[in-house]
């Protein structure tokens, strides 16, 4: 007879502790703040590395992003590479925060981020491609999300170019918490996170090595730590709240409505950090069946302003006020684009309707569904910074 | 709503587990309520009004359950996916305990009632220690105990000899047809329940039947 004293008696769920059980809730809190450190440390990083270059190097580098458009597929094309809109507008604000890219250089890219953040769940529906009734209803989900931001990328970017607005606001509210663009920013996190950049630029100065080999260093050092305490991060932070994030997903099926669903993407995600995640969780939920578009569509909208909270995070490490502005404007677009879109029910259908149009096109012709993420991910900004730069 | 995201609770396979719990006490209920009906002179209509209100409240948390677990598969991942297809299958069986439940009472509203027979005794234990049974699953459920589950096995597995040993001597009995065949739709619905018990109990150490196929 099997004896519960005997582990193997008993399925893994009920006799044997999880490998990582001795990472109690309080020590992975821990480690999320330590992770949170590094992240800034990177971002920190990334800014001085790319100071060191010299205006030079960064005029040669970045000049390519001065065209709007450019701007917007580098925006796109970065983020599905790292596959995390929390990462781009990182690295952005860092870039930003040096002075490599001027914040109206930096507009389009964020916006960029927002379509090219989508990519993951798009990605995850066409799991689903072999049962065509939950693929229709997954691959809606998915692209709902991407409608929606091409949507407001479509209104807002050519009102911001031509009027400014969104960097207006994101300026004015920038200047009432740190003060004026081109001053010196005193960020109460700037000395600490800057503390391990300085150890390491005196180490290399007494080992001989000089600011053009320093430079490019710190870049990469600085690119490899915040993508990689950023997926730390997430993954332990869902950890953290993931009966959380089950509990209100149970509660907001039980008793939905479009501004609770809303606010509830907005603390997952600001929870796990990635609008990936809060997005992705809703995908295999509407292919089952469980939650349908339309309850569906304003958690992705609420997981749209949640995933700001990372870049103004990574302003925290920055020594300028135009950092924060552009986390701040990456903010301030999602609010703006929600109340323009959302409160009227015929603007606020469109994305709807054609998630729904493609959705039903790519059930009977699969190939139309790939066709499309490789196009609106891949080859359309692929093409335009070919032709743009 | 949304501030059940920052308030402490319950949640996870634990919640499940709890409502599962709670539903095999509404089928434990129903079946309290049915055999009463049958053997104990228990008003029929009033507890027919009891057993459907309880039905629809195992179907409704059924489908709620259902719902939970993939909720649960979609936050979690895989890691729970032996529990959660376990869960899913042994959802099934308390759902199907208060269909059989209500096949007992479908018994009684067809007019049978033992409440005078001379085996009453001993359908009387039999509906005693199945209620019981249905107690000792949910405490398992709830604090899993691999020996537990063997001794349930084995005196289920007795249970169930003795109610199909009954059905086969009612069979070729020649007793008269509304005699014999009353008792064995009975026996055969006790002994369905108590198959199905055992399969609940049965997921706490083998959620799925484990697949080992010899070289």
């Amino acid at each position: 007879m099997r004896s519960v004293s005997d582990p193997s008696a008993l399925p893994a769920s009920v006799a044997t502790p999880s490998p990582d059980r001795w990472l109690t809730t309080r020590r992975r809190a821990l480690l999320v703040a330590l992770l949170i450190y590094t992240f800034l440390v990177g971002v920190s990083s990334l800014e001085t590395g790319i100071k060191i270059l010299g205006a030079d190097t960064q005029e040669r580098l970045f000049s390519a992003v001065s065209n709007p458009l450019a701007g917007l597929f580098v925006g796109i094309l970065a983020t599905v590479l790292v596959q995390s809109s929390s990462a781009s507008t990182s690295i952005i604000v860092g870039l930003v925060a040096s002075g490599a890219v001027s914040l109206e250089a930096a507009v389009p890219m964020i916006m960029g981020a927002n379509i090219g953040t989508t990519v993951t769940n798009t990605l995850v529906s066409l799991g689903h491609v072999r049962r065509s009734n939950e693929f229709t209803r997954a691959f809606a989900a998915a692209t709902v999300h991407d409608f929606f931001n091409v949507f407001a990328v479509a209104i807002l970017l050519p009102l911001e170019l031509t009027t400014g607005a969104l960097s207006r606001i994101a300026t004015w509210i920038s200047d009432r918490l740190v003060g004026s663009a081109g001053a010196e920013w005193e960020s109460p996190v700037k000395a600490l996170v800057s503390w391990p950049i300085d150890r390491f630029r005196g180490l290399a100065g007494d080992l001989g090595v000089s600011d053009p080999v320093v430079g490019p260093i710190l870049i990469g050092l600085g690119l490899l730590v915040i993508l990689t305490s950023l997926t730390f991060i997430t993954k332990n932070m869902r950890r953290l709240v993931a009966n959380r994030v089950e509990r209100s997903v149970n509660a907001m099926l039980g008793r939905g409505g479009g501004l609770v669903a809303m606010t509830l993407g907005v603390i997952v995600t600001i929870s796990v950090q990635s609008s990936s995640i809060t997005t992705a969780i809703l995908v295999p939920l509407a292919a089952s069946g469980v939650i349908t578009l339309r309850n569906a569509y304003p958690v992705t909208l609420g997981a749209n302003v949640g995933t700001t909270i990372t870049a103004l995070l990574a302003a925290l490490a920055a020594s300028r006020p135009e950092a924060l502005t552009i986390a701040l404007l990456h903010t301030v677009f999602n609010v703006v684009a929600i109340m323009l879109i959302y409160p009227i029910r015929a603007v606020r259908d469109l994305p709807i309707r054609a998630a729904e149009a493609l959705a039903t096109v790519a059930a009977t012709r699969t190939h139309w569904a790939v066709g499309y993420v490789f196009g609106l991910f891949i080859i359309v900004p692929l093409v335009g910074i070919v032709v743009l730069r | 709503m949304v501030l059940s995201f920052f308030r402490r609770g319950e949640s996870g396979m634990d919640h499940i587990t709890g409502r599962i719990v709670g539903m095999l006490g509404d089928a434990r209920h129903s079946f309290d309520v049915a055999t009463g009906a049958v053997l104990h002179g228990v008003a029929v209509e009033q507890a027919a009004d009891d057993i459907r209100a309880t039905d629809a409240r195992i179907n409704r948390t059924e489908h709620e359950l259902r719902r939970e677990l993939i909720v649960h598969v979609s936050v979690h991942g895989t890691a729970d996916i032996g529990q959660v297809l376990g869960h899913t299958l042994l959802i099934k069986k308390v759902e199907r305990i208060g269909d059989q439940a209500k096949n007992i009472l479908d018994l009684a509203l067809e007019g049978v009632s033992l409440a005078d027979a001379p085996d009453l005794d001993e359908l009387t234990e039999a509906q005693r220690s199945i209620s019981a049974l249905f107690g000792e699953v949910a405490a398992l459920l709830l604090d899993p105990d691999a020996d537990e589950v063997e001794r349930i096995r084995r005196e289920a597995r007795a249970m169930e000899d003795h109610h199909a040993a009954h059905i086969l001597e009612l069979v070729h009995s020649e007793q008269p047809g509304y005699v014999a065949v009353p008792r064995a739709v009975l026996h055969r619905y006790l002994k369905r329940i108590v198959a199905n018990l055992v399969g609940v109990a049965l997921t706490v150490t083998d959620p799925l039947p484990p697949v080992d196929p010899r070289p």
